[in-house]
């Protein structure tokens, strides 16, 4: 493991909460820290209503937090200005509603909008992140088709085109596989390793599937109870000790042929 | 007296009719306030006169080209004697015969101000309380053009309305003489049923989608109901509306059908039919009349008093043999 | 695929220039053709050859004789031309209004009016047709100028505005005003102002025709004064708008997307609220509530330009403003009916057959 001073995104003490309808708060992040180096690749796990995707808004900053801070580079989010944050960050969603009458390449082109320089004509510069965000996320041949006419695994090539087009520094993955068969989970998430190889790109994904997770990333986050309880290499966290602790679920470990461990479930 | 009155009427309603000449010939005077009395036929231009609606009217010379944007002014204006200056009147106007030859400024009571300005008219008459639309009357105004607007509320106003356009007309002796026979008109009926009885007396205007509308209180029409020696039940003075239980309370002894004059299906017998309506005096009496003069009881012009007698001789047939 | 030759790949990110230019220019033609005809014709024949030579004469001061009669130079250059740049203002900023109001909504049934400009704007309306009837004292001179515009129109434009804001501080919660609370919002403040407009309707009296003829929504009132005033308004937001076609459409992704790709959302929701709003309330307030234009035009376009609001936004500006003209003077040539009625003649049986349209395509997008 690369021993780095250098710290890209920091959260510290992070408290969140939502106002419930009938009055008083529901607690969801109670002291989250997480520091990530640029270049890493972070799954984060836990179970349903462990904050995870409310973690990822607090970093996107479409969140406000009670109480801590999150900084990238160094800059606390609030001085962020949206626009600023944008050309850094971006997100890619669960889901999204395509509005109708787009075409691929020009929802693509929607996510230059925060380096857009120029009043009403896009520049070169424009153009070519355009064609390289839909290059690497193998979207080139979807390029000239209206948006609404693509299958599942389709758009979410495109999502992954519209957040590269911004030519992010961090990529933050909201259950990116949710909606996906099992050969283009695995697609999405080796392109994703591809993505953060060749640009260097910071990636942190929120998953929930615990095996895939281990294949994919080299460093995983497991919250629960709205705090960070394990954090490192999927090896080292992810036991059967704690998914029985934090999913309260039986599983045996085992080991691939190549040594990695597994979790396996019991039969039902 | 009234049999001798009803003598007098074609001499002098031919009177009124030879009035539509040409006005007579100027005399000195130098005179130019509001105030000139009516039998001084003086050149008073230029002339400032106050309407109906409190604006101030400034006439720099004498209005050869009139526009009226109402029947009632129309008929007003050929009572001073002024017909022949009429450049644009409305698709309603059907009194005097000649008014037919004139162009049409109104048509479905929407006041073509394109046809007003190509009409090129030196003096406006215009219609209060909204029968043109004040953004209309507004509008002309603007234009430069001098809009007088008339709204009388009662047989004194008329009179003044008519002096009004009188003096705006230089036609103060026609207008005067058009009135003083109003007046004795009106006068001999006001005596005639001085000391009868009055009866209670609905004047049904319209009945619209079970609204009944009527005289409103303090209204036109309730003042002739009330010369012509009726009692009038009358409506609110705001939408003229009246609930048919007020209606029944109030009992009419006679039941005048004013809408009867535009619909023929509307006479004694389908209002005898009504719901709620057989138990009132008027119905068990008989007394439910049609008024086919409606168009000029409710026109506000010097016709008004043709529509006055007509009144008159329907609350008090046994007055006006 | 090599990088380099990657990065020098073009693909289509915008609507073509051809076609840009042919749905602008065909546009400027039809306003410019639309507005020559709605001089050049009315119920009083002027011929072109006069109604060309007033023009030169009063707009550009070119030194022609004058042959024609002071009314006929009256009808073109006081009643015609004001009543005519009036329509293009006024059709050009409800069509404006209503795309932007489709897009920040959501909804392709939005007008510019979905959220209270028309109930609020009519209560004014109303206030001032009966004041002076019931206030005599307040009946002064039948229209007293504020900055141009009589009484009522002044009341209509704070009634707009004043509604919307209303609207806007009840659906507010959390310092977020979500879209459909939005909606739901105004769609209850509009139904209690719509009561009361109808009460007042009720005991008018005389007054019903003029408050119907400013309901239905009517040019006759146009006058140079009130397009002095309501111009700049439209103007600016015009201009205020057109610049903002970028966040018009981030926002088409909803407010989280947008977010991330760097759209303020609630301020952007707020400023573009209010910049429609004033537009629609300048319009509503010099020629009364005139419908389907704000909620036909967008729709129609967007078909033929597509939803990116680059080009959807000033094409609905040029188109709305030819609609208006023509149905204008289809209103003076008709009797001198309020536009309203035209535009809804018009309006509705198109838009069923887009309701129509857009059930057929639904049902086979899922088939």
């Amino acid at each position: 493991m690369t021993v780095t001073t250098e710290v890209l995104v920091a959260v510290a003490d992070l408290v969140l909460g939502y106002p419930l309808p009938g009055g008083g708060r529901r607690e969801v992040l109670r002291g989250v820290n997480l520091s990530l180096a640029p270049g890493e690749l972070v799954a984060l796990l836990g179970t349903n209503g462990s904050g995870k995707t409310t973690l990822l808004r607090a970093l996107a900053g479409t969140l406000t937090p009670d109480a801590g801070v999150i900084r990238y580079a160094g800059r606390s989010l609030r001085e962020w200005r949206r626009n600023e944050l944008a050309r850094r960050v971006a997100v890619l969603p669960q889901q999204l509603e395509l509005p109708l009458g787009f075409r691929v390449s020009e929802l693509v082109a929607m996510g230059r909008a925060p380096h857009a320089r120029r009043l009403f004509a896009s520049t070169a510069d424009d153009d070519r992140a355009i064609a390289r965000a839909l290059f690497d996320a193998d979207a080139t041949d979807l390029a000239d088709r209206p948006a609404e006419e693509l299958s599942g695994g389709e758009r979410q090539r495109l999502l992954v085109a519209m957040a590269l087009a911004q030519e992010p520094d961090l990529l933050l993955l909201d259950e990116p596989t949710l909606h996906l068969d099992l050969a283009h989970q695995v697609s999405l998430l080796a392109a994703i390793r591809r993505l953060r190889d060749q640009r260097g790109l910071t990636v942190i994904a929120v998953l929930h599937d615990l095996n895939l997770a281990a294949a994919f990333a080299p460093r995983v986050a497991v919250l629960d109870g709205g705090r960070v309880v394990a954090d490192g290499a999927p090896g080292d966290v992810l036991s059967a000790d704690l998914v029985h602790r934090v999913f309260g679920v039986q599983v045996d470990e085992a080991r691939t042929e190549g040594g990695r461990r597994h979790l396996a479930l019991h039969e039902l | 007296m009234t049999p001798r009155l009803r003598l007098l009427l074609p001499p002098l309603l031919a009177l009124v009719l030879a009035a539509c000449a040409p006005a007579g010939s100027p005399s000195p005077s130098a005179e130019s306030s509001s105030a000139a009395s009516p039998s001084a036929s003086a050149a008073v231009y230029p002339l400032s006169l106050t309407d109906d609606a409190g604006r101030a009217v400034s006439l720099a010379a004498e209005p050869t080209r009139i526009v009226s944007l109402a029947p009632s002014n129309t008929e007003i204006v050929c009572a001073v004697g002024a017909c022949d200056r009429l450049v644009g009147v409305t698709d309603a106007d059907d009194y005097p015969a000649e008014v037919s030859q004139v162009d049409k400024v109104v048509i479905a009571a929407q006041v073509d101000v394109e046809k007003v300005v190509a009409a090129d008219p030196e003096l406006i008459l215009a219609a209060g309380n909204e029968l043109t639309p004040s953004t209309v009357i507004t509008r002309l105004a603007d234009l430069g053009y001098p809009v007088l607007v008339l709204y009388p509320e009662s047989l004194a106003e008329l009179y003044a309305d008519i002096e009004l356009v009188g003096r705006a007309l230089d036609a103060t002796t026609q207008a005067a003489d058009a009135v003083s026979d109003m007046r004795a008109r009106a006068q001999a009926v006001a005596e005639a049923v001085a000391t009868a009885e009055r009866p209670r007396t609905f004047y049904e205007v319209a009945v619209y989608q079970g609204t009944i509308y009527t005289a409103g209180a303090d209204s036109f029409l309730a003042s002739l109901l009330s010369i012509a020696g009726a009692d009038p039940i009358t409506g609110d003075s705001l939408t003229t509306a009246i609930q048919l239980e007020d209606l029944v309370a109030a009992d009419p002894q006679l039941i005048l059908l004013g809408d009867a004059a535009y619909d023929a299906s509307i006479t004694a017998e389908s209002v005898a039919a009504r719901d709620g309506w057989q138990g009132m005096t008027a119905v068990l009496d008989g007394r439910v009349l049609v008024v086919p003069e409606d168009p000029v009881i409710t026109r506000p012009g010097p016709r008004i008093i043709d529509g006055l007698e007509a009144l008159a001789r329907a609350i008090h047939p046994e007055l006006f043999e | 695929m090599r990088a380099a030759a990657v990065t020098r790949q073009r693909f289509v990110t915008r609507p073509s220039l051809t076609r840009a230019g042919l749905v602008l220019g065909g546009g400027g033609v039809l306003l410019l053709a639309a507005m020559l005809a709605a001089v050049a014709i009315g119920s009083v024949g002027v011929g072109i050859g006069e109604t060309a030579s007033i023009l030169g004469r009063r707009l550009l001061a070119l030194p022609i004789a004058e042959t024609w009669s002071p009314a006929a130079e009256t009808i073109i250059f006081e009643l015609r031309l004001p009543r005519v740049m009036t329509a293009m203002l006024v059709g050009g900023g409800l069509a404006m209004a209503g795309t932007v109001f489709q897009a920040l909504l959501r909804n392709p049934m939005a007008d510019p009016y979905i959220i209270g400009t028309a109930s609020g704007a009519s209560l004014g309306a109303i206030i001032g047709i009966l004041a002076p009837l019931l206030v005599p004292a307040l009946a002064v001179g039948a229209g007293t100028a504020w900055l141009g515009l009589g009484m009522v129109q002044a009341l209509a434009f704070v009634g707009g505005i004043s509604t919307v804001l209303l609207v806007y501080a009840v659906a507010r919660g959390n310092g977020r005003v979500p879209v459909v609370t939005l909606l739901l919002t105004g769609y209850a403040v509009s139904s209690v102002l719509a009561a009361c407009v109808a009460l007042l309707m009720f005991v008018s009296g005389r007054a019903l025709g003029a408050i119907f003829g400013w309901l239905m929504g009517s040019l006759a009132g146009a006058t140079w004064p009130s397009l002095a005033f309501a111009a700049p308004l439209l103007a600016l937001s015009f201009a205020l708008l057109l610049v903002r076609w970028r966040r018009l459409n981030l926002l088409l992704l909803g407010d989280d997307q947008a977010a991330h790709l760097g759209v303020e959302v609630e301020r952007e929701k707020l400023v573009l609220t209010m910049l429609a709003t004033l537009a629609t309330s300048a319009a509503v307030a010099i020629s009364g509530t005139i419908g389907f234009v704000g909620l036909v035009v967008p729709h129609l376009l967007r078909l033929a330009t597509g939803p990116d609001h680059r080009l959807l936004l000033p094409a609905s500006v040029l188109y709305g403003a030819a609609l208006l003209a023509l149905a204008d003077l289809g209103a003076r040539l008709a009797g001198g009916i309020p536009v309203g009625i035209v535009t809804a003649l018009l309006g509705a049986p198109f838009f069923i057959w887009l309701l129509r349209r857009s059930r057929d395509l639904g049902r086979a997008a899922s088939a």
